[in-house]
């Protein structure tokens, strides 16, 4: 069952072992002890008064969502923390040398004048501002701590709500990672769960296409603002993710694009929205396996897709698997299963198919393979493989995203889709 | 006195007869060469002089005109000596029983003490010299082994000025050389096909390329046999037959590449340059216009190994050639057209590291060099390639020892094949006009149907599908079928170009 806020079925000796992995790399402590978010009373605020000054303090130089609750704490409101001027550089985590020039221009008419800024690029990309005392503000990012302190939204606030499952894996995606986040998105997003990733390419992309083409939600944490989506070439994607009731959801403010994009924030966010994590795809050293450290962290229930055990590309997936710190996914509908919920299988599409084409999609829907290999279990000449491929291609059941190896669609899964053959021209 | 004879010259990869009229008349004494004469062409003066004063001649002290016709054409180069020579000599009225001159074509460059030289390109020449309806040509001696590779023509050969005009003044006359023989097919060093493992679906495109000359290319990571498939496939096509070889050897005689003890070609040319090769060397080109790579692989195989790392203008120099088999080279003179009816093989990594959707190892490119790498396959070169094939490393190298069909079967296949097609059209499937693919007598009604369906579905264009047409007549071909199955077409749409992402 899905259990927010409860923990994951993991001990504390699986998060030992991957302290020292990638979750240390980012650089930031997971339970930062000093300036917890926890203990501050954000129900004493104003989120209409406190609005103005909470974006402003977000935006000072260095400041980090440890640094804002440090100074919410020390000066009781955003408000009186930016009146404190230079005083408050102490308080930043870190803080860079322009960071007091930057206080001490801080007035009353500046940060309504710094406000104004961020509403009105948030307007010129249909964003808004969701801050910690709003009623927006997802509430699964109660245990993330520090928390963001400001977010900015585009699109429906109720799939921030929703009930999410991170779907992850590497942006260099094999077909079989492809395939396999494509299933497992279109699964979700069928069983009324938001998918939840980070708009990269390979896995993330699959995962939040086959949600919208399922006719489902998906949330999409960018590693950039709203109005520079990173990467450019998902930008249609996430124009469609708004428009089939999703959102996409950025702590990096608006007019900030020039800087790099922020993937562990991206990644600790992700992790931090999330009921659950399933990591389709990724090699060692992969930024999802930090997704995977920190849901872990948080209690999270993470998931992991086998692969291969020669496939450097899921070798990060079996380590989670072999290491106990991930649950094996053995095909979305057990996914599903332990996620609690139990999802009618659709009919098999009925699909005019000879005798030989028939034999194929059968082998594929077994295990995916390519020409070569299914030579050798069919016994048949490449050129008859070719041509059946070919059919299967051209009705939608077949796909090898560009590669040697075939895989079969949702649509053989008797599962809809099968619109994606379009990319093959 | 008026005097008119034959010689001929080298444009682009073909040679044209050009006559040289000589009058001598009362005048100034001099010699005025007429005709867009070059500044080669021009100095021919002073080696004519020379040669036919060591010669035992004279030249005339009256105003000598030679004119070079067709006089709109540019002319180049010593070819016109001897004719010009033996002008001067005709029309001076030393020349008293030369009869033979209006049927014979003089090709030879003279030395200033009388000796003849070869002319580069003699083959070619003498093959003009023959469609022009000359019976005799006189060339260098030494050019004589290549000359005799053309039939239908008397070569002789000459070493001096002295010995031609004996020969066409026939007091002494000079041998006809033997027509040059015809070899023997060498059998080809090639690897052979049973060296590669695994990879049957590129073996069998490669054999569908080969069998209609479609233009193929091999994709896939290192280590994968991308590059021993294109090696052994120069041991897969049948010999050139007659009219191929007399074309492929007019342009490696123009080309100065003709083998002088065996003129006569009867091997495919393969032509493999290195990556760095320029635009100009790959299809031709310059001042005085030479062909290229593109010509020289001419009813051949043009192999490019690593093609994304060819030059970006040498690939598209490459476009015109694929869809036309032949190149035009403008100049301010006008253009040449070089022919270049080659059948492309090609092979490449699809990104810099090689792994890109590879199952078998990690792609460590950057997304966008990736990207990158693979545009350097522009979209217009790609929409001429006939088959695309992705490869994967074979899972074991122990695979598929058992089906692997030799070199020398396949190559039987490949010839019965093409034997089919020049039966049923005179041409290769790849050189059969658009306006007849998708006609019913030649691919069939239910093959066309398919065609039309199906490319439809996988939303390719009008051009795939016409080239997917002729690799599935290929494949029909291949099985001896007389019109293609659905299944022969939906095999030639397997092979289009993959994703591009």
């Amino acid at each position: 069952m899905i259990g927010v806020g409860s923990r994951g079925p993991r001990g504390e000796e699986a998060l030992d072992a991957l302290a020292g992995g990638p979750a240390s790399r980012a650089g930031r402590p997971i339970h930062a002890a000093r300036a917890s978010w926890h203990d501050l009373d954000l129900r004493a605020m104003d989120p209409f008064a406190d609005r103005a000054a909470w974006v402003a303090l977000s935006l000072v130089p260095g400041m980090g969502p440890a640094s804002f609750a440090a100074a919410l704490r020390a000066y009781g409101s955003a408000r009186a923390a930016l009146a404190a001027g230079p005083d408050l550089v102490p308080l930043i985590h870190r803080a860079p040398p322009d960071a007091a020039a930057h206080l001490r221009r801080q007035s009353g008419e500046s940060v309504a004048r710094t406000y104004a800024g961020v509403q009105r690029l948030l307007g010129a990309c249909d964003g808004r501002v969701v801050t910690a005392l709003d009623d927006e503000y997802p509430g699964t990012l109660a245990q993330l701590d520090p928390r963001p302190p400001v977010l900015y939204v585009r699109g429906a606030s109720d799939a921030l709500h929703a009930t999410s499952i991170a779907v992850v894996g590497t942006r260099r995606a094999s077909g079989y990672g492809r395939s396999a986040a494509i299933d497992i998105g279109d699964a979700l997003a069928r069983a009324g769960l938001v998918v939840l990733s980070g708009l990269a390419l390979g896995i993330d992309g699959e995962a939040h296409r086959a949600a919208v083409e399922a006719g489902g939600r998906s949330v999409a944490v960018l590693p950039s603002p709203l109005d520079r989506v990173y990467p450019p070439r998902h930008r249609s994607l996430a124009a469609e993710i708004v428009a089939a009731g999703g959102a996409l959801v950025s702590e990096v403010p608006p007019g900030a694009g020039v800087g790099r994009p922020d993937f562990a924030r991206r990644n600790r966010l992700i992790a931090g929205l999330s009921a659950a994590v399933v990591v389709v795809e990724a090699p060692d050293r992969s930024g999802a396996l930090l997704t995977a450290s920190l849901a872990l962290a948080l209690g999270r229930e993470l998931y992991a897709v086998p692969g291969p055990i020669d496939a450097a590309a899921s070798s990060g997936c079996n380590r989670l698997i072999a290491d106990q710190s991930a649950t094996i996914v053995t095909s979305s509908g057990g996914l599903l299963q332990r996620l609690g919920i139990h999802l009618v299988p659709a009919d098999r599409p009925v699909a005019a198919l000879s005798e030989v084409e028939g034999l194929v999609l059968g082998s594929l829907l077994r295990r995916s393979a390519s020409i070569e290999e299914l030579m050798r279990l069919l016994k048949m000449p490449a050129g008859a493989l070719a041509s059946a491929l070919t059919l299967l291609e051209a009705r939608g059941l077949a796909t090898s995203y560009g590669g040697a190896t075939f895989h079969p669609t949702l649509l053989a899964r008797g599962r809809g889709g099968g619109s994606r053959v379009a990319d093959s021209a | 006195m008026l005097a008119q004879v034959s010689t001929a010259t080298v444009l682009g990869v073909e040679a044209v007869p050009v006559r040289v009229e000589v009058d001598v008349a009362h005048g100034l004494p001099g010699l005025t060469i007429v005709g867009l004469a070059g500044g080669a062409v021009l100095e021919a003066r002073e080696r004519v002089r020379s040669a036919i004063r060591n010669s035992g001649f004279e030249v005339p002290p009256r105003r000598i005109t030679v004119n070079l016709a067709p006089a709109d054409l540019p002319k180049e180069g010593t070819a016109y000596d001897l004719a010009i020579a033996i002008g001067i000599l005709a029309a001076s009225g030393q020349l008293p029983h030369a009869d033979g001159l209006s049927t014979s074509a003089l090709l030879g460059e003279l030395a200033l003490d009388g000796g003849i030289r070869r002319l580069p390109g003699a083959l070619a020449l003498v093959d003009a010299a023959r469609a022009a309806g000359l019976s005799e040509a006189i060339v260098a001696r030494d050019a004589v082994g290549e000359a005799a590779a053309v039939r239908g023509i008397a070569v002789v050969g000459a070493a001096t000025l002295r010995e031609v005009i004996g020969h066409v003044s026939r007091t002494a006359l000079l041998p006809v050389a033997d027509p040059a023989p015809i070899p023997d097919v060498v059998p080809s060093d090639a690897p052979d096909l049973t060296e590669v493992i695994g990879q049957s679906v590129a073996r069998r495109a490669l054999e569908v390329a080969l069998a209609g000359r479609h233009h193929c290319f091999l994709e896939g990571p290192p280590g994968t046999g991308k590059t021993l498939l294109l090696r052994a496939a120069r041991g897969l096509l049948p010999p050139l037959d007659e009219g191929e070889a007399a074309e492929v050897s007019r342009i490696y005689s123009v080309a100065g590449l003709l083998d002088r003890a065996a003129p006569v070609r009867r091997e495919r040319p393969v032509r493999e340059p290195h990556h760095t090769v320029s635009a100009q060397a790959l299809v031709g080109g310059g001042p005085r216009v030479r062909p290229g790579e593109a010509s020289l692989a001419h009813r051949g195989l043009l192999i490019l190994d690593e093609l994304r790392h060819f030059r970006a203008d040498a690939l598209d120099a490459l476009r015109q050639p694929l869809e036309a088999g032949s190149v035009t080279v403008a100049r301010v003179e006008g253009a040449v057209t070089l022919p270049a009816a080659f059948q492309l093989l090609a092979a490449a990594n699809a990104c810099p590291c090689g792994w890109l959707r590879s199952d078998r190892r990690l792609c460590t490119c950057d997304d966008g060099a990736a990207r990158r790498y693979a545009m350097r396959i522009s979209g217009p070169l790609r929409d001429r390639i006939d088959l695309w094939v992705t490869m994967e490393q074979p899972a074991s190298l122990l695979s598929e020892i058992d089906g692997r069909v030799p070199s020398r079967v396949v190559a039987r296949r490949i010839a019965a094949a093409r034997d089919r097609q020049l039966e049923r059209q005179g041409l290769l499937n790849a050189d059969v006009a658009a306006g007849r693919l998708l006609a019913d007598d030649w691919l069939g009604r239910r093959a066309v149907h398919t065609l039309v369906r199906e490319g439809e579905r996988l939303l390719l264009s009008p051009r795939r599908l016409h080239r997917a047409a002729r690799v599935a007549r290929t494949i029909a071909d291949l099985e001896g079928s007389v019109a293609a199955d659905p299944a022969h077409v939906l095999e030639a749409l397997h092979y289009r170009p993959g994703i591009d992402r």
